[in-house]
């Protein structure tokens, strides 16, 4: 049996050229977007775990919001006398300033001791050592900062009170994959220059690094649980560099994660594509399976035959698709390069490649089992009486079933989390449901709609409920592909309004940080000169959490918190931006508790705790919490819970005290402008001017510097997404040349009776019209609700569907399948008629 | 008279068609011998080829048993039913039936390689050459006229030398000379290896070559002449 079937799935295909092609690109389209993602995410995880002593600079990383006391310095003498080496780091934001012009820029300013990096290496130009470029007052930048300025190698530049020389740009620095949004473009100065910028002033946010590369074959595990064990200040976070980059990582992940699934969807578009392929393949050969049951084969050898021949086109589709997620690659890189913080060279993964291809087989196995099931039912009496239909088939979920549980156990692999997987495997069945109902109702339209007097239009609609025609998988195939990119474009839109800066007017143009007390009047009237309104000014007060309901935060209570599986620990170790008022601020909700009375707020100090990191804290109205205060611990009770909607860009805060409760403390000044777009530069640069110290964050750059994110991520998924709209189209394409026979004799016999050939054209033009404007009209109404739950639930922004992308949505998919059919399907209209007749 | 090889006891055939009841079959019975050369002839639509399909198992009866080489066709399933035609059935069609996709020589080798045979090729390529088509092995159906197709199928059908040859209306689909031709072939093939023939025709000149001649009028079977 097994060489009949072999022999036999050959012969089957060798002439089926249309057959082979049709499967083959509709699979081949799927394993390449698969491949594209999954080279992307190896890659990305091969170079954080490769790199990750370069990530970081190093085995061990002390970081904090402090400078370090004197128990980690007496820790890291000790390490260094074991034969560890060591460097400073000191990275701060602050404004730049060309002396020549006066124009400024926020800039992340990195000051680094001597042997820094301590692994990987910061490249240059010119390429020399850095501490002979960082010796006497030197600075490297990056290029962005040229070309601000108007500055080039060896001009001077300002940083805070201090004037450096540029010596060299700096092209890569190993350990900057901190995060994706970046405030500002990099300026490093050597460790010992900081201190004249006069940047590090009481209050400003500088973030201590120190790295330590431990001696010969030292565990850094072992490094970092000693170096925990011995400083008990949880501020101080300690990390070996395998762990470093989480944040990034996880961000990774997810992103790779939703752009596999984006890239699954084109695979099982195809795979419609192939399952209506060989439902017409079967069909087309119900004859030569009847005769082939009238000499012998049991329904089991013609299963066989036909389904290695489906699983070897799957194969070849397979590995051409994987063929073509090579060759793509570089184009992939470059779509997906953006994203990512430091270099990524595109190499293959074997696995990736494999399981691309496995996914291919299998999801080819699982899309043909149904069409190739009815082959059982094809009777060889068929032969005899042509007109014998197939008997229903008894029981079909026993196939249907098993079917779904693989492609749904498909989509869990894809995806490697139940969640998500569910979640999509969810969305899946509602979407299938959702067009193959469009789909019915569309041939159900066609039956009742009343008689159109135009006669393309009559033919037109009667040709949707041709006997065997395929509206379901068309409208299905190329409706997901428009969600997907319908959906982008919605999400797309509603973030670029949230952040585009000129929609909203209750936005700041600047937040000024680290104004000092004795800067406060000053700044207020520079403000007032160039502006013409008075800035407000709030009071903050840095301070550390110190204990939560009596209980002091250190290393045991973090330890035994996360024992329990909880997360966002950060809330515990973060630096705190205190205020205190009597009023409870605008645009905030009080959820639960109720603001104080002046009464209340006289008798003892309360605070009012954020929603989020009330939950992060497990504390609720009536716990307390305990705040250092430059040394000084304040307690208050919780009197009350809000709600923020940090959107507004307004000056919000985790914690308010009551008023009175920090008095006496070291306050620095923070303060928000909105100024009109033209007198931005000018305001920014006569403030830095005057107040070298004080950060000036244009809410503006910050704006479009997460649009710029936002834009490659969408990018990147619209990428993937593509390959589902041409999965789609392919199966459209599929479709319609599977019916060409009877357009053929349909197109023949009515030119014949006299219609001109334009006649014909308008008549496939309608048919085409109606499926492209159905499966648009579908495809963009799911991806409404699919925006509609991504705004609501994920993101909690306002719902916002922009109509215009809507309706591009309907009008895109209507024209491209408009275009599709007539490629399909215009080389019919050249046949002379009697030609076609003949041949009938 | 030898061992029966085909027994029909009162068959009926009947199909549901355009909402009514149509009776093609209506009581058959019938024997044939081993070895016999049995023409059934009968006006158009009297159920000819309803009856040899059924003997052929392409078709369940309404009612009826039918027992081929002692066993009972209606109770077999259908792969069972396909087992029992490659082994046992060789069947010529009116209209030959050969698979398009597939060359002379494939078709013929077809139930050979279904039944799992060594040298399929080889045996098909001496096939072809018996009904005078060694030249035509490489060519598809479509390319043979009508009187090469049913030489090839004829070729398929004793390719396994069956015990029960049914054939029917050989001729029907060719002209005078070329029917005589395959007529004489058919009967040849015949006589190599002694199959029992059932033959379906209207053409007299065929009854000729029959041991014995039955004839179905309306579903029923005439008393013989």
């Amino acid at each position: 049996m097994s060489a009949f079937v072999l022999r036999m799935a050959w012969r089957e295909t060798r002439g089926a050229w249309r057959h082979v092609a049709l499967f083959v690109a509709c699979i081949a389209l799927g394993v390449a977007a698969l491949v594209g993602v999954g080279t992307f995410a190896t890659n990305l995880e091969r170079t954080l775990g490769r790199e990750a002593r370069a990530l970081m600079g190093g085995d061990v990383e002390l970081r904090s919001a402090r400078p370090l006391g004197a128990a980690a310095h007496q820790e890291l003498e000790r390490l260094r006398a074991e034969g560890a080496l060591t460097t400073e780091i000191r990275e701060l934001v602050g404004m730049a300033r060309s002396p020549r012009d006066g124009a400024t820029a926020l800039v992340e300013l990195k000051a680094v001791g001597p042997r820094y990096p301590l692994y990987g290496r910061a490249e240059t130009t010119p390429s020399r050592p850095l501490s002979e470029l960082l010796a006497d007052g030197g600075a490297l930048v990056e290029a962005p900062v040229l070309t601000r300025f108007g500055l080039a190698v060896g001009d001077r530049i300002a940083v805070g009170a201090a004037l450096f020389t540029i010596r060299g740009v700096i092209t890569r620095e190993p350990d900057r994959a901190g995060g994706l949004l970046t405030l500002g473009p990099r300026v490093l100065i050597g460790d010992d220059a900081l201190d004249a910028t006069g940047l590090v002033q009481f209050g400003s946010r500088v973030r201590h690094r120190v790295l330590v590369r431990v001696p010969g074959d030292t565990p850094a595990e072992r490094v970092r649980d000693d170096l925990a064990r011995a400083l008990d200040d949880p501020g101080i976070r300690i990390v070996a560099f395998d762990e470093a980059q989480s944040g990034l990582r996880r961000f990774f992940a997810q992103l790779t994660t939703y752009l596999g699934l984006v890239g699954l969807v084109s695979l099982l578009v195809g795979g419609i594509g192939v399952a209506s392929a060989v439902r017409t393949f079967i069909r087309r050969k119900t004859q030569t399976i009847a005769i082939l049951k009238c000499v012998g084969a049991t329904s089991r050898t013609l299963f066989a035959t036909y389904l290695v021949q489906a699983l070897m086109l799957g194969l070849i589709g397979s590995v051409l698709g994987v063929a073509l997620g090579i060759v793509l690659q570089p184009l992939a890189m470059r779509a997906f390069a953006g994203l990512a913080p430091f270099a990524l060279e595109p190499t293959l993964d074997v696995r990736t490649l494999v399981r691309a291809l496995a996914m291919g087989v299998l999801t080819t196995a699982l899309v043909v089992l149904w069409p190739l099931l009815s082959l059982r039912t094809i009777p060889p009496s068929a032969i005899l009486r042509q007109d014998v239909e197939a008997p229903r088939r008894k029981r079909p979920w026993l196939a249907v079933l098993p079917i779904a549980a693989g492609l749904a156990a498909l989509a869990f692999w894809q995806a490697g989390s139940l969640k998500v997987g569910g979640i999509f495997v969810l969305a899946s069945i509602g979407a299938l449901l959702g067009l193959t109902g469009l789909g019915r109702g569309l041939v159900r339209l066609a039956r009742a709609a009343p008689r159109s007097r135009s006669l393309a239009w009559r033919h037109g609609v009667a040709n949707l409920r041709r006997p065997g025609g395929q509206v379901g998988g068309v409208v299905v195939a190329l409706g997901v592909g428009v969600m997907l990119l319908v959906a982008v474009g919605l999400l797309e839109n509603a973030l670029d309004r949230q952040i585009d800066h000129e929609q909203r007017r209750d936005a700041p143009s600047f937040f000024f940080i680290d104004v000092q007390a004795d800067q406060r009047d000053a700044f207020a009237r520079v403000m007032a000169e160039t502006t013409g309104v008075s800035p407000a000014l709030t009071p903050v007060v840095r301070a550390r959490l110190a204990t939560v309901d009596g209980e002091r935060v250190g290393r045991p209570m973090l330890e035994r918190r996360r024992a329990d599986g909880q997360d966002k620990l950060w809330y515990f170790t973060r630096e705190y931006v205190l205020t205190s008022m009597s009023e409870p601020p605008s645009a905030n909700e009080i959820l639960r508790g109720r603001w104080w009375t002046p009464a209340e707020a006289a008798a003892r100090p309360r605070v009012s705790v954020e929603e989020a990191a009330a939950k992060a804290l497990g504390v609720d109205v009536g716990h307390s919490l305990g705040f250092d205060v430059q040394g000084v611990t304040v307690d208050a009770e919780i009197a009350s819970i809000r709600k923020v909607d940090w959107q507004t860009f307004s000056t919000n805060f985790f914690v308010v005290f009551s008023p009175g409760a920090l008095e006496g403390a070291p306050t620095t000044f923070v303060a928000t402008a909105r100024v009109p777009a033209a007198a931005e530069a000018r305001v920014q640069d006569a403030v830095v001017s005057a107040f070298p110290n004080v950060t000036v964050v244009a809410v503006r750059d910050i704006l479009q510097r997460a649009a710029g994110i936002l834009a490659q991520i969408s990018f990147a998924i619209r990428a993937i997404a593509l390959f589902s709209i041409a999965a789609g189209l392919t199966v459209m394409a599929g479709t319609l040349v599977a019916s060409r026979w009877q357009r053929l004799a349909e197109s023949a016999v009515l030119r014949t009776l006299g219609a001109s050939r334009t006649t014909v054209a308008r008549i496939f033009a309608v048919e085409y019209a109606c499926l492209g404007a159905a499966a648009g009209v579908g495809g963009t109404v799911l991806a409404a609700a699919l925006a509609w739950i991504v705004q609501r639930f994920v993101l909690e922004v306002p719902v916002a569907l922009a109509p215009h992308v809507l309706v591009l949505g309907v009008a895109l998919a209507t024209t491209i399948a408009l275009a599709v059919g007539f490629l399909a399907t215009y080389r019919l209209l050249g046949h002379a008629p009697m030609a076609v007749l003949r041949e009938l | 008279m030898g061992r029966m090889i085909v027994q029909v006891r009162d068959l009926t055939m009947r199909l549901t068609g355009g909402g009514r009841n149509v009776t093609i079959l209506d009581g058959v019975t019938l024997d044939v011998p081993e070895h016999e050369v049995l023409a059934v002839t009968g006006p158009s639509g009297s159920g000819k080829s309803t009856l040899l399909g059924l003997i052929a198992g392409l078709d369940r009866p309404t009612s009826g048993s039918i027992t081929v080489d002692g066993v009972d066709i209606t109770r077999l399933d259908e792969d069972a039913l396909a087992r029992l035609r490659r082994d046992t059935i060789g069947f010529v069609f009116q209209s030959f039936h050969l698979i398009p996709t597939l060359t002379a020589a494939e078709n013929v080798a077809v139930p050979l390689e279904l039944a799992g045979h060594a040298s399929a090729p080889a045996r098909a390529a001496e096939l072809l050459e018996a009904v005078g088509l060694a030249g035509r092995a490489g060519h598809y159906p479509t390319q043979l006229s009508g009187g090469e197709q049913q030489r090839v199928a004829l070729a398929r059908a004793v390719s396994l030398r069956p015990r029960l040859l049914l054939a029917d209306e050989p001729t029907g689909n060719l002209d005078s000379t070329t029917g005589a031709q395959i007529i004489e072939l058919l009967l040849a093939l015949r006589e190599e290896f002694g199959a029992t023939l059932v033959l379906v025709t209207h053409d007299h000149a065929l009854t000729r070559h029959a041991h014995r001649v039955v004839r179905l009028r309306d579903g029923r079977l005439e008393a013989p002449a």
